[in-house]
């Protein structure tokens, strides 16, 4: 589609307000409300802070690359990394429930808010190691 | 749009003032503040978040370890007048009973 968008930034936490930007701009011209849209935005730089924080371990000096998509009935987002693999026991879904501040593991809260913003998530390896999460957002009619 | 931390002392405790957006870039300046202000506090430290245009999980990790650490220092930690922002986060995070909100 002659709208999607691709990019490859620099693993830096100093350009994730430029990402998020780039990305609210995209989901609006959608037509997608305001309430999504910040939860997509939301969950974009989540993916993106994962990949910086656990995959590069803080380096700034590996490569992320995002795929925004659209298809008739969804938006397809795709961040994906060179760095260390995610276990697949941290992209689990588990349900949020109000905690008892003691109990709460703020590490993991980034996936789960991907979870709870997108309608499907996948979690791959990526294709030359690394790691590609694929996030759907259904479009109502 | 970066973050702007004030500090503010009153007769019934401590506040810091944030506005702007909290990330991963900037969630360990906030870090900083909070922790740095919390001994210091006299029974409370208040988080004004109203001028928060935007706060992800590592802000709200932030806001959690700073509640935490004020329990250890036996100070109430308020959150004031938060923005829709941090508002939306906080439910999305179901986080938004954890704190006390004023």
């Amino acid at each position: 589609m002659d709208r999607d968008l691709r990019l490859t930034v620099r693993s830096d936490p100093k350009l994730l307000g430029s990402i998020r930007s780039l990305v609210r701009e995209w989901v609006q011209s959608w037509e997608i409300d305001e309430k999504t849209t910040g939860d997509v935005v939301l969950a974009i730089d989540e993916a993106c802070t994962n990949a910086i924080r656990h995959a590069y371990e803080g380096r700034c000096d590996g490569s992320v690359e995002l795929t925004l998509h659209a298809e008739a009935d969804h938006l397809e987002f795709q961040v994906s990394d060179q760095g260390v693999p995610c276990p697949p026991e941290c992209a689990e879904r588990r349900p949020l429930r109000p905690p008892e501040v003691d109990d709460l593991q703020p590490g993991g809260l980034g996936i789960q808010l991907i979870h709870k913003v997108f309608d499907e998530v996948e979690f791959c390896p990526g294709a030359s190691g690394g790691n590609c999460i694929t996030m759907k957002l259904k479009r109502s009619e | 749009m970066g973050l702007t931390i004030e500090n503010e002392q009153s007769s019934d405790g401590s506040l810091i003032r944030v506005a702007g957006e909290v990330d991963l870039y900037s969630s360990p300046e906030l870090r900083k503040a909070i922790l740095k202000s919390i001994p210091k506090a006299q029974g409370s430290l208040a988080i004004d978040l109203n001028g928060v245009t935007y706060i992800d999980s590592s802000g709200v990790a932030t806001l959690v370890e700073g509640l935490r650490s004020a329990r250890e220092h036996d100070i109430s930690f308020v959150l004031v007048d938060p923005s829709p922002a941090v508002k939306q986060v906080l439910e999305l995070a179901r986080l938004d009973s954890v704190f006390e909100v004023r």
